[in-house]
């Protein structure tokens, strides 16, 4: 699941990107609202966290482009203003959630987990397919009802292939959303992370569809 | 104490004016017409007199056959008001002739003259003349050659009928027509004053605290410049308004920002896997407590600032000896920073009138701005003397400076440059920038003269 993160702030930012990071998602960090601009056209974000005193670009008018751009991404926005009126202009510009700093981390966590669910069309934090069910909230995944362990990226790359079984998924997309805009990947990373998993679950659980991408079939129960 | 009502003084100097000019003028005309009357009614007295002449014009007092011993009465009754008032005869008046010969003796006479005593010898014209209860107007004429005397009489009270009749006719419109006057008066005093009623109903129907400005549709010339006024002040009181928002809501963000960081470390550290990544979450959240101290200090100052310019009177305060206890202060933030402070104090003591407080902020602020602004191994220059309009602090560094398009914005409060580091100028230099005004001190923002870096100015005119 990748996350672009716009904070100026450099303490904020580092201590969210970390915290984020450890709860296996995939993180960009902008720190200016111009470079957040073009990274949220890109519409290759499953979540955008925005913070809105931003130099440079004011965060609202970042949301405002973006949204006007026809970019529907789900998009929390953080800020210092707590007033009413600001949390109403916040949401009207196109924010989707809205965070009042301090926060705590676990809330942010639920935040996002929450509206990502609703932008896949999930009604709670389980994933089921085959054999397979995982919790998101508690990072628990069973298979054939043992639990499994993972790594973060492991479980990133599972949630993704599960939250679309059946289908396709490509490895641009499984690439992007693991790893980033940043982070320079070596070309087999993917490939390496994909047999990491099939020997903790089993070889076809996870099947390969050669130089487009990899998908989890739905077999009947 | 009623206030004074604009419209009812407005209606009575109207109908003051009104009856200044109707009245005179009523009183005039009525004056003139009265004359009239009496003219007229004078000329018809005399020519009732000579009419009479004229009938004895041809035959003479013979005409008559009058024996001289007798006299002839002629039975004039005295017209009742009445039957004149019935016969639409109201100003037929009551008239008497007399008729004498040269002796004075009495030839004719009406009724109600029969009592009256002859003319004197030689009168002639009009005389007034008391009879018997009433006061009557005489005409006499004197025919030489008939050696008639005839005299003519004409009652004054029937004449005053007349008058009064004119009175009334003159009078009684004003008397009406002054209190409709009045009433109309006060109707189009109301009317006209209209956008009077409208702009109390749009002030009073406001939101309290509203700041929309206040709009008539038609605004009469005098109450624009009401209307431009008030709004003036309300778009004045709304700038104020929104900067104390912008204000509030920037140090909001300056106090919460840190602050969330602060917990989302403590938050790291205690979700950590191991010991090291939690110690380094707990670095990071140190630091996120330091920055909040330092910014709630800013805070504090910024606004002890504030009130002092209210406060007590400016003190002589030696610039020279407070930058030394400035740069005692600062030794850990330049322990820390490792850039070079160079101070060379002038030999003498440079006394400005201020407040020690605020300029004890003013140069705290440069410098520690200064030395967070600088690389590691830059430098920071302080001196202080006496220039040419005043005592004058220059802190000079040779850190990134500031674009010369950007120095204007970097006094409001909390202004970031973009891309800079975690601690902004914004605070700072607003906290100099106030102390400054305070002392009525100038700020220049400079390039410094190495050809890199930023170059502080004040200087605190004389």
């Amino acid at each position: 699941m990748h996350i672009i993160l716009v904070e100026d702030d450099a303490a904020l930012g580092a201590a969210i990107h970390k915290a984020l990071e450890h709860q296996a998602y995939t993180v960009s960090w902008f720190r200016d609202g111009r470079e957040a601009l073009l990274a949220l056209k890109d519409q290759t974000a499953d979540l955008v966290l925005l913070d809105l005193g931003l130099p440079g670009k004011d965060g609202l008018h970042v949301l405002k482009e973006a949204r006007r751009q026809h970019v529907k991404t789900p998009v929390i926005v953080m800020t210092a203003r707590d007033a009413v009126e600001d949390r109403i202009r916040g949401l009207d510009a196109g924010a989707d959630d809205y965070m009042v700093k301090p926060f705590h981390i676990d809330e942010l966590g639920a935040r996002i987990r929450s509206l990502t669910r609703r932008a896949q069309g999930l009604a709670d934090n389980r994933i089921e397919a085959g054999v397979l069910s995982m919790d998101i909230a508690a990072s628990r995944i069973t298979f054939r009802g043992e639990p499994v362990e993972l790594t973060r990226r492991e479980f990133a790359l599972l949630r993704i292939l599960m939250e679309r079984a059946g289908r396709i998924v490509r490895r641009e997309n499984l690439e992007n959303s693991l790893y980033g805009l940043d982070n320079e990947v070596g070309s087999g990373a993917l490939e390496v992370l994909v047999h990491a998993l099939r020997r903790k679950l089993s070889f076809e659980t996870i099947r390969t569809v050669r130089g487009f991408g990899y998908m989890i079939p739905l077999e009947p129960k | 104490m009623t206030p004074a009502s604009l419209r009812g003084r407005l209606r009575w100097l109207i109908i003051l004016v009104l009856a200044a000019v109707l009245l005179p003028l009523g009183l005039l005309s009525l004056q003139r017409t009265l004359e009239e009357v009496d003219e007229l009614s004078d000329g018809r007295l005399a020519q009732a007199a000579r009419t009479l002449d004229t009938l004895t014009e041809h035959a003479g007092i013979d005409a008559l056959h009058i024996d001289p011993e007798r006299r002839i009465v002629v039975p004039i009754a005295a017209p009742s008001r009445e039957s004149d008032r019935k016969a639409e005869r109201t100003f037929e008046s009551e008239v008497g002739f007399q008729m004498f010969d040269q002796a004075g003796r009495i030839i004719l006479t009406t009724a109600n003259l029969q009592q009256l005593p002859p003319p004197d010898a030689g009168e002639a014209g009009f005389r007034d003349l008391r009879h018997g209860r009433h006061l009557w107007r005489i005409y006499t004429l004197t025919d030489e050659d008939k050696g008639l005397v005839i005299r003519a009489g004409e009652r004054y009270d029937s004449r005053h009928e007349i008058m009064h009749a004119l009175w009334l006719d003159h009078g009684l419109p004003l008397l009406f027509g002054l209190p409709l006057m009045a009433l109309l008066t006060g109707w189009a005093v109301r009317r006209g004053l209209r956008p009077l009623d409208i702009l109390t109903e749009r002030l009073s129907g406001r939101e309290p605290g509203s700041r929309v400005p206040v709009t008539l549709d038609h605004p009469p010339r005098e109450l624009q410049p009401v209307l431009d006024a008030l709004n003036d002040q309300l778009t004045r009181l709304e700038d104020a308004v929104e900067r104390e928002h912008r204000f509030s809501a920037d140090m909001a963000h300056e106090l919460r920002t840190p602050l969330a960081a602060t917990l989302i470390n403590l938050e790291n550290a205690i979700d950590a896997d191991d010991a090291a990544e939690s110690a380094r979450s707990l670095v990071s959240a140190q630091h996120g407590i330091t920055v909040l101290t330092r910014r709630i200090e800013q805070l504090l100052a910024l606004s002890r600032l504030e009130a002092r310019a209210a406060a007590s009177p400016p003190t002589a305060v030696d610039l020279v000896a407070l930058a030394g206890d400035v740069i005692d202060e600062l030794a850990p933030v330049i322990a820390e920073a490792g850039a070079e402070l160079a101070f060379s104090p002038p030999p003498a003591a440079l006394t400005v009138a201020g407040y020690e407080a605020a300029l004890f902020a003013l140069l705290r602020n440069l410098i520690e701005n200064a030395l967070r602004h600088v690389p590691a191994d830059g430098h920071v220059q302080l001196s202080i003397g006496r220039g040419p309009s005043g005592v004058q602090l220059d802190v000079i560094d040779d850190g990134p400076g500031i674009p010369a398009e950007h120095r204007a914005d970097v006094f409001a409060r909390f202004h970031r440059e973009p891309g800079q580091r975690d601690d902004g100028y914004g605070l700072g230099l607003s906290i100099v920038q106030r102390a400054a005004q305070l002392h009525g001190a100038s700020i220049d923002l400079l390039d410094a003269p190495g050809g890199r870096g930023l170059w502080v100015r004040v200087v605190f005119a004389r």
